[in-house]
C-alpha cells in the first residue's frame, strides 16, 4: 500500500529543491538536460504505477509516450487543432490504447503480460513507421508548444518551459498519489499481492487493471505530447520497445513501487547518459553493466536501498522526537 | 495482383526460409523457457555474435570452418554467461530476468562494436552454394535452399532427440516438472546447462546461417529478437511443436502479407500475436496443458 | 439459501462430483464431511464458480448462478476461506480485511477517495477484527502474525465481505487441538442468520459447529442429515471413521 513516510517527504522537497535551482540557474543546455528529466520523470512515474502497485510489467509504456508525441504532433501540425485541445485529445487517445491493452493483457501474467504489452508496443511502431501520414522514418517536424502568453509565459523560451514541465510533473506526482490512495488503487495493490482472493472478494480484476492501465497511459500520453514540443521534432523511434526497457530501467534503478525512487532514477539515468557519451560512445555499456549489478544485488534500486536502511529509523526517530517535545510541553 | 505459380512458389520458399531461420533462434530460446522459467532476451544478441564469429572465422579459414566454429564459440559465451550470471537468477522472477538479460544487450551490443566496429562486415556465400537450383519451375538460390535444409534437419534431429532418446525425456520431464524430475533422479541443474548450450549454440548457427543473407551489423541481435519472441509466445513456451508452428505462421503471415497487403503487413503479425493472447493466452501449443 | 441441484464434475475418467443436490436454509450451518479426495474442495470450487460444472446447477437466494463468474456470485453473498492460507501477505490485518470490506461497500473501485479510509470500511474492518478475535493484530503484516492467527484472518478476510452464505474450507486445517476448539466458539459466536457451509476433517469438532451433517465420499452425498443421526451411522463409520481411524 502506497503511503509516504518522512524519508520520502525529505527526497521529494530535494527533489524539488534541486529542479529548481537548476531551472532558474541552468544555461541552455543545463535547461534542455532537465526538461528531459522531467518528462522522463512522468513517464516513470506511470509505469511505476502499473509495476510497482499492480505487477504489471509493462513493455507498451515507451509507445504510449510515443503515441502521444505523434497524436499532438498531427492533431497540431496536419489537422489545425489548437495546442491545449490536441493536448487533450493525445492524453484521451493514449488512456484509450492503454485500457484496451490493460483490458487484453489482464488475464496474462509474469513473462506473458510483458511479451503481450511489448507486441502490442510495436505494433503501435510498426504502424507509426509504416503510415505515410506520420512521416515514416523521417518522422514530423515544426511542432509548436502551448501557448501561454495570455499568462505573460513563453514557452518558446526553455526556462519557462522546464518550469511549466515541472509543474505538470508535480501535478502528475499529485496525481499519482491520489490514485494510488484510491479505492481503485488499493484494490490494484490487492490484485498483485493475491488475485485469486480479490476475484473471490467480488472485485472485477480485469476491470481494476484495466482503469488503471489506462490513467497510467495517459499520464503516458501527457509525457508524450510534451516530449514532443520539447524536441519540436518527433520519429518513430519514439515508440521502439528499447525506450520502454530504457523507462524500466529507471523505475528499476530507482526503486519499483515507491514513485519517489523512479524520479530519482530519472535524474540519475539521463544525467548519467550525457555524462558518459561525452566522455564514451559505448556508454549503453556501462549502464547495462550498472543494470546488472543493481538487479543481482536484490536491493529495491537506490531510493530502496536507502528507504531499507534509514526510512524506519527516521520515522522512529522523528515519532521519540515528537513524544519528547510533547512531554517537555506538558511538564512545562 | 495476377501472379502466376512460379510468383507463389517464390513466395512460399522465402517465407520458409525466414520460417527456418527464426525457428532455429526461437526453439533455444522456447526450450530455455520451458525447462527454466528462464527468459534470455539476449538471446537475440548471441545470434549477433554467432555472424560475427562466423564473419570473422570465415575471414581466416572459410565459410566452413565459421559455419561449425561459430555455434561452438557461442556455446562458449553461454557457458560464461550461465555461470556468471544465470544461474543466479533463475529463481528471480520474471522481471528481474528480463532486466538482467536486458542489460546484457546493451553490454554485448557494446563489445560487439569494440571489438568488430560499428561497420557492417559482409562474408561471401560459398562457392558449393552460390547459384540457384531449379526448384518447382522457379530458380532459387542455392544458399536460401540450403537455409531451409538446414532448419529442417535441425528440426528432425531435435525432434528425434527430445522424442525419442533418454535425454529428451528427461527434458520433457524437467520441462513438465522440475522438482518431480529431480526426485527422479534427474540432474536437473546439468540438464539445463546443456539445454542453455546448446540453445546458445543453434543461435550462433543462425546468425552464422544468417550472416551471408543480412549484412552483419551490431544491432542484428535486436532486430530479429521481437520476431523471435513473437515466434514463441504465438507458439506456446517450452515446446518443439510451438516454435515450428510459430515460426512458420510467422514466416509465412509476414512474406504473403508484404506481397497481398504492403500497408498492413507490419501490423498484420502483431495483430495476430494479439488474438492469439486474447483467445489461448499461453499460446497455440504450450508445453503444459 | 444456497443450493445444488444434480451436481456433476469429471476430470477425464475421474468422476469428482456425482450428481449433488445440496439445499441449506438460512441461517443453517452445515459440516461436510468426507475421506481426503472424497470431492469436498472440488465441490465448493464448483460452488464459488472457481470451477465451472458438467452438468446440474447452482442456486443462491432463489437465484441460478451457475453461469455467473467467481466475483458476481461473490458479490451476490456467496464469500470462501480456502483450506491454503490464500491472504495479501506483505499487507497488514487490518489491509487485509479493508480489502474485503471495500469490495463490499462499492469503494473498492472508486477513484476519488481512499477505500480504506472510509467510516464504513473501518467500521466493518473493526466488526470483523472483534468476531475473528484479531483485533490486537490489526496493523502487523501477514508475514509477522502465527499461523493460527493466519487462520483466523483467513476466515475474518471472508466475513469481511458481509456475505449471506460464508463456505469455508477446513478452517482449522493445520491448527493445534486447543486453538481449533477456540476457533470452534469464534464460529458459533458468528451471527446466526449467516448460512454456513464447512468442509471440516475433524468429527468431533465438526459436530460442535453442524446444524447438518453431509458426507461426500467419491463425489457422492452418501449422507446427509442432522449430527446425532450421523453419529449413529454405520455407513458413515463404515465410510469416514474406517479411513479415518486406520489413518
Amino acid at each position: 500500500m502506497f503511503r509516504h513516510n518522512t524519508l520520502r517527504y525529505v527526497a521529494l522537497i530535494l527533489l524539488a529543491a534541486g529542479a529548481l535551482f537548476q531551472a532558474f540557474t541552468a544555461e541552455y543546455f543545463g535547461l534542455e538536460i532537465l526538461t528531459e528529466i522531467l518528462i522522463l520523470a512522468m513517464l516513470v512515474l506511470a509505469l511505476d504505477i502499473v509495476a510497482g502497485f499492480g505487477g504489471m510489467v509493462s513493455l507498451c509504456h515507451g509507445a504510449l509516450m510515443g503515441g502521444g508525441a505523434y497524436a499532438y504532433a498531427i492533431f497540431t501540425t496536419k489537422a489545425g487543432i489548437a495546442p491545449p485541445v490536441a493536448m487533450a485529445g493525445a492524453i484521451a487517445l493514449t488512456g484509450a490504447a492503454a485500457w484496451v491493452i490493460g483490458a487484453i493483457g489482464s488475464r496474462s501474467h509474469g513473462i506473458y503480460f510483458i511479451m503481450a504489452t511489448l507486441a502490442f508496443g510495436q505494433m503501435a511502431y510498426s504502424y507509426v513507421f509504416e503510415t505515410p501520414i506520420f512521416g515514416g522514418d523521417d518522422g514530423l517536424g515544426g511542432i509548436s508548444r502551448l501557448d501561454l502568453s495570455f499568462i505573460g509565459v513563453d514557452l518558446n523560451d526553455s526556462r519557462s518551459f522546464a518550469l511549466f514541465c515541472l509543474a505538470v510533473l508535480g501535478t502528475v506526482y499529485g496525481t499519482s498519489v491520489v490514485i494510488l490512495r484510491s479505492g481503485l488503487g488499493r484494490s490494484l495493490t490487492g490484485v498483485m499481492h493475491n488475485e485469486q482472493r480479490m476475484r473471490a472478494l467480488g472485485l472485477t480484476v480485469w476491470r481494476v487493471k484495466a482503469d488503471v492501465f489506462g490513467l497510467s497511459g495517459m499520464i503516458a500520453g501527457l509525457a508524450g505530447a510534451l516530449a514532443a514540443q520539447h524536441i519540436m521534432y518527433i520519429s518513430p523511434g519514439l515508440l521502439s520497445w528499447t525506450v520502454s526497457g530504457e523507462a524500466l530501467v529507471v523505475v528499476i534503478l530507482g526503486g519499483l513501487g515507491t514513485l519517489v525512487g523512479p524520479l530519482i532514477g530519472a535524474a540519475a539515468f539521463v544525467v548519467l547518459k550525457h555524462e558518459l557519451s561525452s566522455v564514451t560512445t559505448y556508454w549503453h555499456l556501462v549502464v547495462g553493466v550498472i543494470l546488472i549489478a543493481v538487479v543481482m544485488s536484490r536491493a529495491n534500486g537506490i531510493f530502496g536501498w536507502i528507504e531499507a536502511r534509514w526510512g524506519d529509523r527516521l520515522d522512529r526517530r522523528l515519532a521519540d522526537a515528537t513524544r519528547k517535545t510533547e512531554e517537555v510541553l506538558t511538564d512545562a | 495482383m495476377a501472379h502466376d505459380l512460379g510468383f507463389w512458389t517464390l513466395q512460399a520458399l522465402n517465407a520458409l526460409q525466414l520460417s527456418m531461420l527464426l525457428f532455429l533462434l526461437s526453439i533455444g530460446l522456447t526450450v530455455i523457457f520451458g525447462l527454466m522459467h528462464f527468459v534470455n532476451l539476449a538471446h537475440g544478441s548471441l545470434y549477433a555474435l554467432g555472424a560475427y564469429f562466423a564473419a570473422s572465422l570465415a575471414a581466416v579459414g572459410g565459410y566452413w570452418m565459421g559455419l561449425f566454429l561459430a555455434p561452438v564459440a557461442v556455446a562458449g559465451v553461454g557457458i560464461l554467461l550461465y555461470s556468471g550470471l544465470i544461474k543466479r537468477m533463475r529463481k528471480s522472477g520474471p522481471m528481474a530476468q528480463v532486466l538482467v538479460t536486458f542489460g546484457l544487450i546493451f553490454v554485448l551490443l557494446d563489445l560487439t562494436r569494440i571489438f568488430w566496429g560499428d561497420l557492417a562486415l559482409a562474408i561471401e556465400v560459398p562457392a558449393l552454394l552460390d547459384g540457384r537450383l531449379a526448384f518447382l519451375g522457379v530458380e532459387y538460390p542455392t544458399y536460401r535452399v540450403f537455409i531451409i535444409a538446414l532448419g529442417l534437419a535441425i528440426f528432425g534431429a531435435l525432434a528425434f532427440v527430445l522424442g525419442r532418446t533418454q535425454i529428451g525425456a528427461m527434458i520433457r520431464a524437467g520441462v513438465d516438472n522440475d522438482a518431480m524430475a529431480a526426485c527422479l533422479g534427474i540432474n536437473v541443474e546439468r540438464l539445463f546447462f546443456i539445454v542453455f548450450c546448446v540453445g546458445c549454440a543453434l543461435a550462433g548457427l543462425a546468425g552464422a546461417v544468417a550472416a551471408p543473407l543480412l549484412s552483419v551489423t551490431p544491432d542484428m541481435g535486436l532486430q530479429i529478437l521481437i520476431p523471435t519472441l513473437i515466434v514463441i509466445v504465438i507458439g506456446g513456451l517450452g515446446s518443439l511443436k510451438g516454435a515450428i508452428a510459430g515460426s512458420l505462421i510467422y514466416g509465412f503471415v509476414q512474406t504473403f502479407g508484404a506481397v497481398l497487403a504492403p500497408q498492413l503487413a507490419s501490423v498484420l503479425i502483431y495483430a495476430l500475436l494479439a488474438a492469439v493472447l486474447v483467445i489461448k493466452p499461453v499460446g497455440l501449443f504450450p508445453a503444459k496443458g | 439459501m444456497l443450493e445444488t441441484r444434480n451436481l456433476d464434475k469429471s476430470f477425464g475418467a475421474v468422476h469428482v462430483t456425482r450428481n449433488v443436490s445440496l439445499k441449506l436454509e438460512r441461517g443453517e450451518r452445515r459440516v461436510i464431511l468426507g475421506p481426503n479426495g472424497a470431492g469436498k474442495t472440488t465441490l465448493f470450487n464448483q460452488l464459488v464458480g472457481e470451477l465451472t460444472p458438467d452438468s446440474g446447477s447452482v442456486h443462491l437466494a432463489g437465484e441460478d448462478v451457475t453461469a455467473l463468474p467467481v466475483a458476481k456470485r461473490a458479490r451476490r453473498g456467496l464469500s470462501r476461506s480456502y483450506q491454503k492460507n490464500t491472504l495479501f501477505d506483505g499487507l497488514t490485518v487490518e489491509e487485509n480485511l479493508g480489502l474485503a470490506a471495500a469490495v463490499h461497500t462499492g469503494h473498492a473501485t472508486r477513484l476519488w477517495s481512499d477505500s480504506l479510509s472510509k467510516p464504513e470500511v473501518r467500521e466493518i474492518v473493526g466488526e470483523v477484527a472483534e468476531q475473528v478475535k484479531l483485533m490486537p493484530f490489526l496493523h502487523a503484516k501477514v508475514s509477522e502474525i502465527s499461523y493460527g492467527v493466519r487462520r483466523q484472518l483467513e476466515v475474518g478476510v471472508a466475513l469481511a465481505t458481509r456475505p449471506l452464505v460464508l463456505l469455508m474450507d477446513e478452517p482449522t486445517s493445520g491448527v493445534g487441538p486447543e486453538m481449533s476448539k477456540g476457533f470452534h466458539d469464534l464460529l458459533n459466536n458468528l451471527p446466526r442468520d449467516l448460512t454456513m457451509l464447512i468442509i471440516e476433517h475433524d468429527m468431533d469438532l465438526a459436530f460442535d459447529v453442524a446444524d447438518t451433517i453431509t458426507v461426500l465420499n467419491y463425489g457422492e452425498v452418501v449422507f446427509d442429515g442432522l449430527p446425532e443421526k450421523a453419529r449413529g451411522s454405520s455407513l458413515l463409520k463404515e465410510i469416514y471413521l474406517g479411513s479415518w481411524e486406520n489413518a
